[in-house]
């Protein structure tokens, strides 16, 4: 009987943990592109004005980010200016739910059928190693371990500890920004 | 409980044996489909591999509506809407495919354009677009390897934008695939062994990559035990029919196994070659497997341990020790390279393919990077480590 009452809010809760980590991470992902080469190195392959997008089946919480150039991405919120160009989409919030609380990897959750891929798998690919680097800086070593394929071992701790201030205090300022506007 | 989940599927149904295509009419009328239309290539058709198809259908007072023999190696959105337009205007209603991959993908593409209607197939382009069921669709296969004919998936080139359009639908699948031994019998040695190592890697990756499932272990070891036992013999016996049978068995099972559970770097490198250097898929696959494995070793040492059982058989598997089993999976698979390079010169190294430089290396490693597949390799893969694998193949 509680179990049952106890449902809708955790469901509440896990539709509002995803909404907030997408809003994190697309904040992020444009952080990581302003703060480290090896992104940038990635992202400039992509197209000028690609449109990169994770969502959550069939009309759930979106996460954008486009390529506007020199490596950079730009964070769009939850809208598109236009049909994304990549979209990795989650089949159901569950799912979406157990990459985005580190329960399982996302090259896992891409093996488990747990999303699917829309547009050019190749930059797809890209997109998704870029994800692992910023989850590689963003979380603890022992977090990370979990949410990426293998932790890379030439990120040492200074490297990593002085690139993630830099990403949280953008995604602070941001969201500060956001706030305002 | 773990979080271990899993997809598995495959409608197609697989006639195979001796006299299956015989028994194109009966599943045609079966789908009350009366004006069959053939795609296939010119190869196909000079080899004489259609004459029993056209037979079978014949006797069975069932009539060939439209042929048409002229897709080339990589098929186009031209041809596609080329022969869809002739399949609307012969009024057909089904499709048989009859050749290897290209044959194969034209067909499911036609099938789409003809289904679902309009002539630009490029928007259908993408998984998951497709809602609806296509017409009948039947897959003859002419080479043993590919596994195409129990895939979801098509790949089409788009001539003007220069790029390859990927199709991936469930609704693709053919309702039927014809393995029958009379379509392989006349495979020159060295496609017989490339394509066989083709399935033999399509199993081999399928059984150790992140995707690997019980059902598709079933299919990819059942796949690696037929090549194992039957390619050899087949180099040496090229007309005997049982043994070709095994072999074609052996690609379909593989190819049910590797679209379920996905393949990865042999495949990512394979792919990269293909494009560049131009080289055959299957070839590439022969090439890069020992040296993939070797690199994905530690991480898929328990799966590859037991794949010696299939690859050397029972009494070499009790004989070695279960932390030499991974290690001796590897040199059974090198240990057959040597064999087809013997009869056929299969190439083992990419300087023995005679066609690739080495300061292409750098360009295949960065595109292996990109492709699909990679993310379903067990292990990891950077810049680096790719471009180590591939200096590795190269001599």
């Amino acid at each position: 009987m509680l179990a049952k009452r106890i449902q809708p809010l955790a469901f509440q809760a896990r539709r509002l943990y995803v909404e907030l980590m997408f809003q994190v991470m697309g904040r992020a992902l444009q952080a990581v592109s302003e703060v480290d080469s090896e992104v940038q190195g990635e992202a400039q392959a992509l197209p000028k004005g690609f449109l990169f997008e994770m969502m959550v089946m069939p009309e759930g919480a979106k996460l954008i980010v486009e390529h506007i150039g020199n490596g950079r991405f730009h964070y769009h919120g939850g809208s598109a200016p236009r049909p994304a160009d990549v979209s990795i989409k989650f089949k159901h919030i569950a799912h979406a739910f157990l990459v985005l609380s580190f329960q399982e990897k996302t090259a896992v959750a891409f093996a488990n059928d747990r999303m699917l891929v829309d547009g050019d798998v190749s930059y797809a690919v890209r997109m998704t190693r870029i994800l692992n680097r910023l989850e590689s800086f963003i979380l603890p070593k022992i977090i990370a371990k979990r949410a990426v394929k293998e932790y890379p071992e030439n990120l040492h701790l200074p490297e990593k500890l002085i690139s993630a201030a830099q990403i949280y205090l953008k995604v602070a300022t941001h969201f500060v920004q956001t706030a305002r506007a | 409980m773990t979080n271990t989940y899993y997809e598995f599927f495959c409608p197609v149904k697989v006639i195979a044996g001796k006299a299956a295509l015989e028994h194109i009419p009966y599943e045609l009328t079966g789908l009350a489909a009366k004006r069959p239309m053939i795609v296939t290539d010119k190869g196909v058709r000079a080899a004489g591999l259609l004459d029993p198809v056209i037979a079978a259908c014949e006797e069975s007072g069932l009539e060939i509506i439209s042929i048409y023999d002229d897709v080339p190696p990589d098929s186009s959105t031209t041809v596609v809407r080329d022969i869809a337009a002739i399949y609307r205007k012969e009024k057909c209603d089904s499709i048989i495919a009859v050749g290897g991959g290209s044959a194969i993908d034209t067909g499911k593409a036609v099938n789409i354009l003809v289904s679902e209607g309009g002539t630009d197939i490029a928007k259908y382009a993408g998984a998951g677009v497709l809602k609806h069921p296509l017409k009948p669709f039947f897959v003859v296969p002419t080479t043993a390897g590919t596994g195409s004919e129990v895939t979801s998936v098509a790949v089409i080139t788009d001539e003007k934008k220069g790029v390859k359009l990927p199709f991936t639908s469930s609704f693709l699948l053919p309702n039927a695939a014809i393995i029958d031994p009379r379509m392989t019998l006349t495979l020159p040695p060295h496609i017989t062994a490339a394509t066989a190592m083709d399935a033999m890697t399509h199993a081999v990756e399928s059984f150790t990559c992140m995707a690997k499932n019980p059902l598709s272990d079933a299919y990819a070891t059942a796949a690696i035990k037929k090549v194992s036992q039957s390619l050899l013999h087949v180099m040496d016996n090229p007309k005997d029919s049982d043994g070709r049978l095994e072999l074609a068995q052996a690609s379909t099972m593989a190819g049910i196994a590797f679209s379920n559970s996905m393949v990865g770097l042999v495949h990512s490198l394979g792919h990269a070659t293909g494009a560049i250097c131009h080289l055959p898929h299957g070839l590439c696959m022969s090439l890069y497997l020992p040296y993939v494995l070797e690199y994905n070793l530690e991480t898929i040492r328990q799966p590859l341990g037991e794949l010696l059982l299939y690859l050397e058989g029972p009494e070499i598997y009790a004989a070695t020790p279960a932390s030499r089993r991974a290690e001796a999976s590897i040199s059974a698979l090198r240990k057959l390279r040597d064999a087809l390079y013997k009869r056929c010169q299969l190439p083992r190294t990419l300087k023995e393919t005679g066609k690739v430089s080495e300061d292409q290396l750098d360009h295949i490693a960065e595109m292996a990077l990109d492709d699909g597949s990679i993310m379903f390799n067990p292990k990891e893969v950077s810049l680096k480590d790719a471009r180590a694998v591939l200096q590795r193949a190269w001599a």
